[in-house]
């Protein structure tokens, strides 16, 4: 985890090291002055307002499966719990707990059928096999074919999108909540991604519905007022109702990609 | 504050134009900050969080004539500061108390669980399998198996942890509709 973001002005929120500092907040233990710097962060830095959403559903689950200390856990009952809403949560990871444990949880990649070459190739006549190696050859042509379509980075044309009909959306990395968008008739959004690493020319982004990948396109930053964005335009056609990520790379000297970050939006029924 | 000052639409109207001149974005804001605001006052430990959030947001607005369009400072500073005051006057007149448990009725806890089943049903495959995976492994397996699931998804430990994350937040969602609608 490096992400960072500014604290109270003039420190910046380092997320690994300040982990352990947003817990001791949590659990009602930090001393009165970082408290109020940590507080002024999470009003004013997204960074820090998100990491202390996920560490407040983490910290439940560390209580519920008994990996807070002693002193942890009186914390944790007499200060953390001290609201309704907070109550509700560890109901719900009491409620996760149990639907867990009465579920077999499937092996890592179940769901990715693996190709029985082997079992094919030793069970016919060598006709078969001729017939097998010809089929194989063209499958590999095809899915090398789509593989190209579907990784190749496309350079985002200019802009030939219905102004009048073209959303646009400020999207923040990482962040925790997804904006929703409303994709009007024949229209399209345009994804502003907003970048703090500028020292890439290029950049290349990989739309994702649901963690099947969409379409790869090739970006170049633009300036929009004090921030940078990288940005991308996706017509309507693409976006059914449902989840969506971007998973944005700066594209090296040398070629390489180099991952940045990651950027997630909705698309509104 | 005045007491006898209430909340009209023209003053709220004033706070999101001071917000941001895009109402829009203002509303965001304002939500965004009336958010943050309860997280603070949660973080120290005031059951009643969501009703101070509002009085100091209610506070900022008494003053917004005084602060006028010219304001320069950052809004949510300023919002920080009211906030204090406001927490310094509720410990005064109250002091901490210990979380009210009310024992949950079995037969609510077995219609939440039937919520959970069927919210869970209901997520795509991608996104149950993520849960199953993240959620299901137990102990010292844990952080193997969600680094693992990391790398199969192809994605950062920290993007994963925030795409579990929210899941989980969906999930609940669901569920609240669910159980207010017992089970519909």
């Amino acid at each position: 985890m490096n992400r960072s973001g500014p604290l109270s002005g003039d420190r910046q929120l380092n997320l690994d090291t300040d982990a352990e500092v947003l817990r001791s907040y949590l659990l009602g233990t930090l001393e009165a002055e970082s408290r109020a710097e940590l507080e002024e962060g999470i009003l004013c830095d997204p960074a820090a307002y998100d990491e202390l959403l996920l560490l407040e559903e983490e910290l439940i689950d560390q209580y519920l499966a008994g990996g807070l200390s002693e002193a942890e856990r009186q914390q944790f009952e007499t200060h953390f719990l001290v609201t309704a809403e907070r109550q509700n949560k560890l109901r719900f990871g009491q409620l996760l707990e149990r639907y867990m444990s009465s579920q077999k949880v499937p092996a890592l990649s179940a769901n990715v059928p693996v190709p029985q070459f082997n079992q094919t190739l030793t069970s016919g006549r060598s006709s078969s096999l001729l017939g097998f190696a010809v089929i194989a050859v063209a499958l590999m042509g095809i899915s090398l074919l789509t593989w190209v379509a579907v990784r190749r980075p496309v350079e985002q044309p200019a802009i030939q999108h219905d102004q009048s009909r073209l959303v646009v959306v400020q999207l923040a990395p990482s962040s925790v909540e997804t904006k929703g968008v409303t994709v009007p008739p024949r229209g399209s959004v345009k994804l502003e991604l907003a970048v703090a690493n500028a020292s890439f020319k290029n950049y290349k982004s990989e739309l994702f519905r649901e963690n099947k990948p969409l379409q790869t396109d090739a970006l170049r930053m633009e300036t929009n007022g004090a921030h940078q964005i990288v940005p991308l335009t996706i017509t309507g056609e693409t976006l059914s109702p449902g989840d969506y990520q971007v998973k944005l790379s700066g594209i090296s000297e040398s070629g390489q990609d180099e991952f940045i970050d990651n950027y997630s939006f909705r698309v509104n029924k | 504050m005045n007491k006898d000052w209430f909340l009209s639409q023209e003053a709220f109207d004033a706070l999101l134009k001071w917000l941001d001149s895009d109402r829009e974005q203002a509303a965001m804001k304002y939500e965004e900050i009336r958010k943050r605001l309860i997280k603070i006052f949660t973080g120290r430990a005031c059951s009643e969080a969501e009703d101070l959030a509002d009085e100091t947001i209610n506070r900022v607005i008494s003053k917004l004539n005084e602060l006028g369009p010219e304001f320069e400072g950052d809004r949510g500073r300023y919002f920080f500061g009211v906030a204090n005051k406001v927490y310094l006057e509720f410990k005064r007149r109250k002091s901490p108390q210990p979380p009210q448990f009310t024992p949950p009725d079995p037969n609510q806890i077995e219609l939440e669980f039937r919520c959970m089943e069927r919210c869970i049903e209901t997520l795509s495959e991608g996104n149950r399998y993520l849960l199953l995976q993240y959620y299901g492994a137990e102990g010292s397996t844990k952080v193997e198996q969600r680094k693992r699931l990391a790398e199969e998804l192809g994605i950062a430990p920290n993007a994963l942890r925030i795409r579990a994350f929210r899941i989980r937040v969906c999930l609940q969602d669901c569920m609240e509709k669910c159980i207010k609608d017992g089970l519909g």
